[in-house]
This record gives structure tokens, C-alpha cells and sequence, in this order.
């Protein structure tokens, strides 16, 4: 489609469509009604080649970072994260309440938000929100089970939500932001055996966000254009729609970037594309902090990992700076223990572990448990685990340890993260930002009291379960900053993983299009500030 | 029944054949030599991440990998696994088949038709369906997918055996060891399989060059060897990233997979035009 | 009365052998190992939340049960939810089906249009040059892994040269659905733009998929033409002094064409199995990609469902084969 449809380029249109139609007409020998046409409005459609398809546009579905787009530009949430770092700011409510207890979280509406078919936000909606999310115990859900509890959400008034926890939570600030408000009235016309509107919303929008759905196709992605009533109002400059399109392929999106066929796409290409994408005319590459980190899990509660000095030989025989500069070139930052170096409570004094192979027998050696074959897993698809898992094995080779990889889609790998059994005995991966807390990382990956969940290191450490439940229970904002760097300081030197680094967000973007706000928690894709010169 | 000698006479004469049959020698002596024709035979399991990505060069006759490895000396190491997974699952694929096909065609009756309509369920879907069904709920690997191939590849002997042996059941020699008292399997073995040997020899030929194929396509799904393993069809599926920049990647492991299915789709042919006395009269017919 | 056998045999055995391929396939996924709905459940969900996940899709029952349950809704075209979407599987293999039946219609007719002249060129000048360059031209094709082929292409004429996208099916939204054949479509709405943009993006997979098609249709041509010339029949013809041209064209060909289109069942094959792999190359929004997408997520109801579709598309063609064959030469039907 062009986008600019000057008067003699139409009436060429025009004409060139009569030929073709009376042609076809013909050819299939029944006449067609000469079809109207419609002049071309030039309009700003900003195009993203996403790497992962959008199978569902349910925003309780799914709480992963390759779908973001669709939760965040056509849903709104009482706060948002923006920006980079990240800050928490007001979104649907203009203020907010918490009790002494931490338990009490009261939230005010805006007045006069409204939903894309235009009725008007209330608190029934996001009652109905958190209760939806709570009895699908999908995507996001996982994050408030344990903490909100069915039915004690209250609507205290119209514009009034009101959340009472059942244990004081740090992090329950951080999580609101996924809590993505529908459209209660429009909901309950569409359920169908009491599930929740599943089937209906996985194809449709009842969202009040910045863009509405215009069109979906799980096969290609989905189009929406401005919500002109948005409630954070807009500036004199904004797109008019909005398409993410699936391309899985990464030299589509490349060569579709430097075509100016995209305007954006995802952040994480290899460094051999980047600088492809750089010698462009059409494509500026924004680089910005990101917090992703790249490790690998060990399983601690198997022998022989459950030996210190072992886990310790394993940190000194990966090749970080081979790893670093010369396979990814550069492109990212040497991280040294669970929290990404750029959030608050990252310990600034942390040594880590270097390519040493002396060192790496030296603790080998004090190992009293018999060496056995090392499973280490990587994940399918992913070039970089499996380069990272052959480079280990290159580095345990070299001090006596025989390994094997194992490379697994993510689902079959996800599933035996969980099973203490089946768990590998080394599993590379990223761990990405949801929300932006140091408990997204160390806390969540090595609390003793989530083994099996989200602690799939088998890693259990009295002192530091006290520092993280300390954390996780208070305010304080000093004490969480000293209790989460002193925990991810005794992890790191218990050796519990393979820390590796933090990604560097390198944004493909037009050249033409500005106004582009980075947050790692909506992975650059929220659009609504975006606009093209 | 044609006699050994006979049939090298008869190779020998078939210039295509020839090459198909020299084709293949290629890859066996590739495969047994490989330690010693490596420039870099560490290279399966060694990197060297300062030099990856470099082109063809003397250092590396077909350049290097995502892991700086030579990628010359690895596609060497791949006959091995290529050899292996076709042998293997050919081999298991034929012990399966031809027993059920003789069994099917020798006797008349529900369990026959039961035999041949398992086979044709294999049969029904294509082949590389049902493999990457079997060999993805297996797990990536070398084992699965040789059971994966086996496991589909079967049908094919079964039925071309059970139709040979259903025409070889009216011919005279057939009729008369059966009459003279010879108990089943003294006729299927002694009698009945020799004869139609040739014609397993043809399909069992053939039916490497389209195992490896689809071993190939496996691996390159990701649903062969894991990685840093040499297999060809990862190869070709892990360059898919650094191209148009490293055209190399792809090329070498692309060509050593056509070379060895060339060479024995042509075996193949030879071997069918000199085997399958009806095709052997079609041919005689051609050149007159 | 032969054929009425032949006809009513293939049709006795078509339900058996569908439901044994249910039953296959049923068998290969619940030897899984990986555990969907944990994957289903979400990064950071809790053992309660699976197990109540699994509870809610079946997945706690008997085996049996399972297999009860889903032959009875497969035959009722229901081959349930995605484990990954939760959307009905159906509705999925509904719209990826056209994709790969136009590819694959593109892709028979540029094989034959190719294939048959070269067959006949083939046979007319058997032993010369060129019939021996179009043997190697021929058996390369089917020794050729589609997917690097696919690559070869793409490395070609998308990335180095640019004449062609270098996947996908259409830009942007394609056109106004009514047969969901993009070629035709985009006729019928009258929009040349997005018929150019179609047929460009055509070029590439239709060419990879249709080459070792084309070289099974250059043997069986040849072969045919071959046996048809040195028939009686056309040396009666010769004898009757009609040109050579108009024999071989004319009569031969017809000939020859009836053994050609009894390996479109063969074809078919080739072309099902290459378009998995084919459609993964160029990110072709048909069945095979969804097939490789379903793997990649070990949707194994959505694998179930694949398998079941493709066989039950294959087995019918080859019914319309075999019996189009039993009309068309009621010789063979015996």
C-alpha cells in the first residue's frame, strides 16, 4: 500500500483496478458491481517485525516479553512502568493508599477513563480484572496467587478499588502495572461455559490502551489505530496506527528495516546484524541498558554440584571474555552475580569469577564426591545457549570433566526445570525483567520457599531465605537495597549458578520516527509516545 | 539370478552407476578416515572464538563456524553420523519390513490384510510427518532419530515384498515346493526371497539417498544431534543466522548431503536398470 | 464391475485407516516427555496452577479415557484446544490450509508446465547431450535437500540480488478474503499491487518445492513417451506419413500423460513432506509452518491435529488417483 495517494497516482489506481477488474470479471464469466473506491488516507502506521507470534490477544493469557506489545499499547493498568531505569508512575489511578500493615492497598480511578467502546472505567472493572486473572491462573496470575486472595478485592465506590493482601509483599507495588483492566459489561456478554470470555478475548479487545484492535491474524500479527479518547490525552504528534507483525525469520527483519519496509523490531539481534543494520540509511540503532541477564542455572541439590568447590570449578572453566567479545562482539556487559549490575541492590564490589583453568582444578581437586558425566542443557532455537553450553564443554573438557549437551525447545525445557528429577544438571537461559525489583531476579530464582517454582537451582541457603523474606516483606527501601545485595553477594559466591551477562538493548528504529521511550519492562515496544517527523 | 560377477560386469559398463557407486565410496572412506583427512580434527568438540566466521582460506579449506571451527574438518566428522543414521535405520527398516511383507504375501487371510493395512496407516502420512511427530516427542537426538526413521520407513519393504511375493506364489517352482511338502518358511527363505532379492537391493539403495535426506531435514529442524555435534543438517540450520555475510556456512554441509544422496539415487538406478529384467527390455528397446 | 470393487474396497478401508493413524498418533504423544501445560501455565506459575491447568484440559485422566474422548471429538471435527493459545485447533488448520494448497496447486502446475516439455525433449533426443544434461539436471533434483535449496535462493535472489521478498506470503494484510487463495483474491478485489506482491513472494518457495516434483514428471514423462514411440501404434501412425512433430505432440504425448498422472499421488507426497520444511524456510503461513511452530512449543494436540489433517488429505488424493486411474485405464484395476 502507498501512503501518499496524490491526485494522479488515485486516478491511475482507478484505472489500473477498472482493467483489472472487468478482466477478471470476465475470465470467471459474472459481472462484479464496480466496486467503490475509497481515496487512500495518508496515515502514520508504524510497522514492528516481532520475532514471536501473537497466538492470543487475551492480556491474562500470557506474561512473556515477545508478546508484549499487545498488553501494553491496548490495555492500561492502574501504574505503569516507564522509562530507563524504570519508574513506577500513576496510570489509571490518579493516587494511591497503603496502610501502615502493608496490607491495605487503596487505589483512586481517574474519572472519565474510558474503555475503546467508550463506557467509562470503574472499579467494578478492575475488581473484575484481578478476580479473572486469579481464576484462569494464567500469564500474569502467578504473581498474586499467595497474595490476593479470590473475592477480597472491593469496589468501594465507583472509582475506588480496593486490595487486601494476605501477607504484607513488597513487590505488590511492582506487579499492579499487570493488572490489566477490562471491560467487565463487555466481558460478561461474551462467556461461554464459565470461561471467563477466553475464547472471545483471545481474538478481540476490551482494553481502554492507547491503540484499539483493528485487525488479527494469529498467522501475521495484528493492526490497531489510536484511541483518540485516551485518558492520558495525546500531543500534537502521535501515530495513527499501530501493526506487529510476525516475522520469525531475523534477516526478514533486517533486510525489511534497511528497506524502510519496518520501522522497529526486536532488540536482541545478534551483533553481526547490528552492524549490518548500522551501515543503513533508513535504520538508527538505539543502545540502552537493558536488564536481561544471561546464566546458567546449576542444579545444587544434586551431586556432584552440591559441592561448592565443584560449582566453583564449573564458574572458572567458562571462556566470559571468549563468550563476550569475541562471540557476541562486544555487545553486551560482563555481570557478575543475580542481579543485572543497572538495578538498585546490585552489589557494586562483586569480584566474580574469570576464565581460569589452574583455579578451576585447583577446587576440582578438593571435590570428594566421585566426577560423573555433566548434563548441560541449552535451549533450541537459541544459537547463543548452545554456543555458550559447546564453550563449557570446551572448558570442562580441558580440566577432566565429560560433558554432554542437551538442546530442548523451551516448553519441554520449562517443564523439567520443575521436576527436581528431570532438571539438567546446567541449564543456560535469560532471565528478563517483569517487573522492576531486585526480587525479579535473586529473589524470585534463590528463595528456599520456591524450590521447584521459580527456584529451579535446587539452591537453599538459611541465611539468605532470612535476608530475601526479609525484603520481601518490608518497605523500608534501604533495608530491601542492603538485604538484596548482600543476599545476590553470598549467592554469587556460593557459586549457585554461572553468571555470565547483562543485555545491551540494541533498538532497530527508523530513522524518521521519534519520541521512542525505552522501559526493559515493556521491552521498548509501547508506542504511544512514538511519532514520525 | 544374477551372479555377482555379473553384476560388477554390468556396473562396471554403466558409467552413471559407476559414479553413484564412487560417490559413495567417497563417503564410506571419508567417514573411516576422518582423524586422518581433518586439517583440524579437534574441531569437532574444540573452538576458538577469536577466529569464527572467517571465508575459505588455506587455514580453512571451507572456512569456519559461529565457534571458529573448521568447518571442512567437521563435515568430515558428519559422515559419520550420516553414515550411521542411514545404515542403522535402513538396516532395522528391512528386518521389519521384508519379514512382515513375506509373512502378509505368503498367506491369504484377515491376518495379512491386517499386516499390509498397518502398513499403509505408515503409509498414509508422509514420512517425514509421522518422523518429526516421533522424534520430537522423543527428544533431540541421533537415537531418536534413527527410531523415528526406522519406525516410518518400514511400510516400504513390507509392501514392495508382499507384492512380489504375491506374484512368485503362481509360478511353478513356487507351486511345485509346496506341493512337494516344503513347510512355510523353508519356501519364504529358500524360495521365495532369493528371487525377489534384487528387487530389495534396488529399494534398500534408493531408500538410503531419501533417509539421509530426511535425516538431513530433521537435523535442521533442530531435531537431530544437539549441538556442538557436526551433523550436516544442524550446519546448514545454525548459518541461517550470519547469512547473506557467511555464505560458506551453508554451502559445504548443502553439497555433502547432495553428493551422498547422488550418489545413491545413481547407484540406484544402475542397479535397477541391470536388476528389473522388465526395465532391462524397456532399455534394450531404447537404444535400438 | 471391477472398478465397482476397486471403488468400494478403498472406500471400505478409508475409515480404519484414518482411525489407525488417530490412534498413531495418539500413541507418539502421550509418550511425551516434556510437560505442556507447565509451559502452558507461565514463567512464574505455581504447582497448584498446573495441576489445576491440567485438570481443566483432560490431562489427569486415564489414558483411555483420553483416547476415547478424542477420537469422538476428532470425528465430530473437533480436534480440541491449542495447549498453547487454547484456541480450537480446527480453527487454526482452517486457515492454514489455503496457504499451502495455493503453494502447493502453484507448484504442481510449474512442475508439470516444465516438466512434460522437457520429458517429451528428453525422449525425443534420448542419448544426446541434452537428454544427459537433463538427466543430471532431473536426478539432482530429487537428491537436492529442499532446504537448502530453499537457502540457496533465498541467499540469491533475496538477499544479494533483491529481486524477490525474502519470505512471508504477501506484504502488509493481503487481501479481502473470499476463496483465500492470495492470487485469486487480489484479482477479484481488483488490486494488481497486492496480486504482484503475492505472486512475488510465490516465487521462491513455489520454485523450491516444485523442482524435485518436476524431476519425478521429467523421469515418468520420458519413460512414457519412450515405450509410447516404439509402440506399434505409432509406427502405424509414421507409416501413414503424418509429421513427426504432430505424432510425438499429438498422439505420444497423450499417451505418455496417462502414466504421468497416476504419480500424482507420488508427487503429492514429495510436495506434503518438502512443504514442512519448505514453509519453516520461508515462514509460509500454511500447515507445515504450523507444524514446526506446534513442535516448537510441544503443542502435541496441535501436532495430533497436523498429522491427522495431512493424512486424511493425502489418503483422499490418492483415493481420487486411484480411482481416476481405474476410469482412465481400467486395464490396471484388477
Amino acid at each position: 500500500m502507498t501512503m501518499t495517494g496524490n491526485g494522479l497516482t488515485t486516478a491511475l489506481r482507478r484505472l489500473r483496478r477498472a482493467g483489472v477488474v472487468s478482466l477478471t470479471s470476465l475470465a470467471l464469466g459474472i459481472t462484479l458491481a464496480a466496486a467503490p473506491v475509497a481515496d487512500v488516507e495518508a496515515k502514520n502506521t508504524f510497522v514492528f517485525a516481532n520475532s514471536s507470534a501473537y497466538d492470543t490477544m487475551d492480556p491474562h493469557a500470557v506474561f512473556d516479553v515477545g508478546r508484549v506489545a499487545y498488553r501494553i499499547n491496548l490495555y492500561d493498568g492502574l501504574m505503569r512502568w516507564e522509562d530507563n531505569p524504570p519508574v513506577l508512575n500513576l496510570w489509571l489511578a490518579e493516587s494511591f493508599d497503603i496502610t501502615e500493615d502493608g496490607l491495605t492497598y487503596t487505589f483512586k480511578l481517574r474519572k472519565g477513563a474510558k474503555f475503546h467502546d467508550g463506557s467509562e472505567i470503574e472499579a467494578a472493572d478492575v475488581v473484575y480484572s484481578i478476580e479473572r486473572m486469579l481464576a484462569l491462573k494464567k500469564g500474569a496470575a502467578a504473581l498474586f496467587i499467595g497474595t490476593v486472595a479470590s473475592g477480597s478485592t472491593k469496589a468501594l465506590d465507583k472509582y475506588t478499588v480496593e486490595f487486601n493482601l494476605s501477607k504484607p509483599s513488597a513487590i505488590f507495588m511492582a506487579t499492579v502495572p499487570e493488572i490489566h483492566v477490562l471491560n467487565a459489561d463487555l466481558m460478561k456478554q461474551h462467556v461461554n461455559n464459565d470461561d471467563w470470555g477466553s475464547a472471545w478475548l483471545s481474538t478481540n479487545d476490551a482494553g481502554s490502551g492507547s491503540f484499539k484492535l483493528k485487525r488479527y491474524d494469529p498467522a501475521k500479527g495484528f493492526l490497531a489505530e489510536r484511541f483518540a479518547d485516551h485518558f492520558m490525552g495525546w500531543g500534537d504528534k502521535y501515530l495513527d496506527e499501530i501493526e506487529f507483525r510476525t516475522v520469525v525469520e531475523i534477516n526478514s527483519r533486517v533486510l525489511g528495516l534497511m528497506k524502510g519496509d519496518f520501522h522497529g523490531s526486536d532488540g536482541y539481534m545478534p551483533q553481526d546484524q547490528i552492524i549490518r543494520l548500522r551501515k543503513s540509511d533508513n535504520v538508527n540503532v538505539e543502545e540502552q541498558e537493558s536488564m536481561r541477564i544471561f546464566y546458567s542455572i546449576i542444579h545444587n541439590g544434586r551431586s556432584p554440584m552440591n559441592d561448592i568447590n565443584f560449582r566453583k570449578a564449573l564458574s572458572y572453566a567458562f571462556d566470559y571474555d571468549g563468550f563476550i567479545n569475541n562471540i557476541l562482539s562486544g555487545s553486551v556487559a560482563r555481570n557478575p552475580g543475580p542481579l543485572p549490575n543497572n538495578i538498585w541492590g546490585a552489589p557494586k564490589d562483586l569480584a566474580g569469577y574469570t576464565y581460569d583453568l589452574d583455579k578451576a582444578k585447583e577446587y576440582l581437586a578438593k571435590v570428594k564426591e566421585p566426577i560423573r558425566e555433566i548434563t548441560i542443557g541449552a535451549l533450541a532455537g537459541y544459537g547463543q545457549t548452545e554456543q555458550a553450553a559447546a564453550l563449557l564443554q570446551n572448558g570442562l573438557t580441558k580440566i577432566g570433566i565429560k560433558s554432554k549437551i542437551v538442546a530442548e525447545p523451551w516448553p519441554v525445557a520449562s517443564g523439567k526445570m520443575r521436576d527436581e528429577q528431570q532438571m539438567y544438571d546446567l541449564l543456560f537461559l535469560w532471565k528478563s525483567t517483569y517487573y522492576a525489583d531486585p526480587n525479579n531476579w535473586v529473589g524470585e530464582m534463590y528463595d528456599g520457599a520456591s524450590i521447584g517454582a521459580r527456584n529451579n537451582s535446587w539452591y537453599k541457603n538459611p541465611e539468605v531465605d532470612t535476608l530475601l523474606h526479609e525484603a520481601q516483606t518490608t518497605t523500608d527501601t534501604a533495608l530491601r537495597e542492603r538485604n538484596y545485595a548482600k543476599a545476590a553477594t553470598m549467592v554469587a559466591n556460593d557459586a549457585a549458578g554461572i553468571f555470565i551477562y547483562n543485555t545491551k538493548w540494541f533498538g532497530p528504529i527508523d530513522k524518521r520516527a521519534k519520541g521512542f521511550r525505552f522501559c526493559p519492562i515493556g521491552n521498548g515496544q509501547e508506542m504511544r509516545w512514538v511519532y514520525f517527523e | 539370478m544374477e551372479t555377482a560377477s555379473f553384476l560388477i560386469r554390468k556396473l562396471a559398463e554403466d558409467r552413471v552407476a559407476l559414479l553413484g557407486a564412487l560417490l559413495i565410496s567417497l563417503l564410506v572412506l571419508t567417514a573411516i578416515f576422518a582423524p586422518f583427512l581433518a586439517t583440524h580434527p579437534a574441531d569437532i568438540a574444540e573452538f576458538h572464538p577469536v577466529e569464527r566466521l572467517q571465508g575459505p582460506a588455506t587455514a580453512h579449506f571451507f572456512g569456519t563456524d559461529r565457534m571458529g571451527s573448521d568447518i571442512y574438518s567437521r563435515i568430515l566428522f558428519g559422515a559419520r553420523i550420516t553414515i550411521t543414521i542411514a545404515v542403522i535405520a535402513i538396516g532395522v527398516s528391512v528386518l521389519i519390513g521384508v519379514p512382515i511383507g513375506l509373512i502378509a504375501g505368503y498367506y491369504h487371510g484377515w491376518f495379512s490384510d491386517m499386516l499390509m493395512r498397518t502398513s499403509d496407516i505408515f503409509l498414509a502420512v508422509p514420512q517425514i510427518v509421522l518422523a518429526i511427530a516421533i522424534a520430537q516427542t522423543l527428544g533431540p537426538s541421533i537415537e531418536n532419530v534413527i527410531l523415528a526413521l526406522s519406525a516410518t520407513y518400514w511400510p516400504f519393504w513390507t509392501r514392495l515384498v508382499y507384492a512380489e511375493t504375491r506374484s512368485l506364489q503362481n509360478e511353478v517352482f513356487i507351486e511345485a515346493s509346496i506341493a512337494l511338502g516344503a513347510p512355510p518358511w523353508r519356501v519364504m527363505l529358500l524360495h521365495i526371497l532369493p528371487n525377489i532379492m534384487s528387487s530389495i537391493i534396488v529399494r534398500t539403495t534408493i531408500g538410503m539417498g531419501g533417509t539421509i535426506l530426511t535425516a538431513a531435514a530433521l537435523g535442521f529442524l533442530g531435531l537431530g544431534a544437539p549441538a556442538p555435534s557436526p551433523e550436516w543438517g544442524r550446519m546448514i540450520s545454525e548459518s541461517r543466522e550470519f547469512l547473506p555475510e557467511a555464505w560458506w556456512y551453508a554451502t559445504a554441509p548443502g553439497l555433502a548431503i547432495f553428493m551422498v544422496v547422488m550418489g545413491f539415487n545413481l547407484l540406484g538406478d544402475g542397479l535397477r536398470d541391470i536388476l528389473d529384467p522388465r526395465i532391462r527390455r524397456s532399455r534394450a528397446h531404447d537404444s535400438k | 464391475m471391477k472398478l465397482l470393487v476397486l471403488v468400494l474396497n478403498r472406500f471400505f478401508w478409508f475409515f480404519p485407516t484414518v482411525l489407525g493413524l488417530m490412534l498413531v498418533t495418539f500413541t507418539i504423544s502421550h509418550v511425551i516427555p516434556a510437560d505442556p501445560v507447565a509451559f502452558v501455565a507461565g514463567d512464574n506459575a505455581t504447582n497448584e496452577q498446573i495441576e489445576a491447568l491440567r485438570a481443566q484440559l483432560g490431562l489427569d485422566q486415564p489414558v483411555h479415557v483420553q483416547l476415547y474422548r478424542y477420537v469422538l471429538s476428532v470425528v465430530q471435527g473437533d480436534f480440541g484446544v491449542s495447549l498453547y493459545t487454547l484456541r480450537p485447533i480446527s480453527h487454526d488448520l482452517a486457515s492454514r490450509v489455503p496457504a499451502t494448497l495455493e503453494l502447493t496447486f502453484v507448484a504442481v502446475l510449474l512442475s508439470a508446465a516444465i516438466g512434460i516439455p522437457l520429458g517429451v525433449i528428453s525422449a525425443v533426443n534420448r542419448n544426446s547431450l541434452l537428454d544427459h544434461l537433463l538427466r543430471v539436471f532431473t536426478v539432482s533434483g530429487l537428491a537436492i535437500a529442499a532446504f537448502w535449496l530453499a537457502i540457496l535462493l533465498q541467499l540469491l535472489f533475496a538477499m544479494e540480488l533483491g529481486w524477490t521478498p525474502l519470505q512471508g506470503r504477501v506484504d502488509g494484510w493481503g487481501p479481502d478474503e473470499v476463496t483465500r487463495f492470495y492470487l485469486i483474491d487480489s484479482l477479484l478485489m481488483g488490486d494488481l499491487d497486492i496480486f504482484l506482491s503475492a505472486a512475488s513472494h510465490m516465487m521462491l518457495p513455489a520454485i523450491t518445492l516444485a523442482y524435485p516434483a518436476m524431476a519425478t514428471i521429467v523421469r515418468f514423462t520420458r519413460a512414457g513417451v519412450l515405450e509410447a514411440i516404439n509402440s506399434n501404434y505409432v509406427m502405424y501412425e509414421e507409416a501413414m506419413g503424418f509429421p513427426r512433430r504432430v505424432i510425438v505432440w499429438k498422439f505420444v504425448l497423450r499417451n505418455a500423460l496417462i502414466g504421468t498422472v497416476t504419480q500424482i499421488g507420488l508427487i503429492f507426497g514429495i510436495l506434503i513432506a518438502n512443504a514442512v520444511v519448505v514453509e519453516a524456510v520461508f515462514d509460509w503461513p500454511g500447515l507445515g509452518l504450523y507444524a514446526v511452530q506446534s513442535i516448537l512449543q510441544s503443542d502435541y494436540n496441535a501436532i495430533m491435529g497436523f498429522t491427522v489433517v495431512a493424512g486424511v488429505i493425502f489418503i483422499v488424493v490418492n483415493l481420487i488417483v486411484d480411482i481416476a486411474h481405474g476410469f482412465i485405464d481400467p486395464r490396471e484395476s484388477r
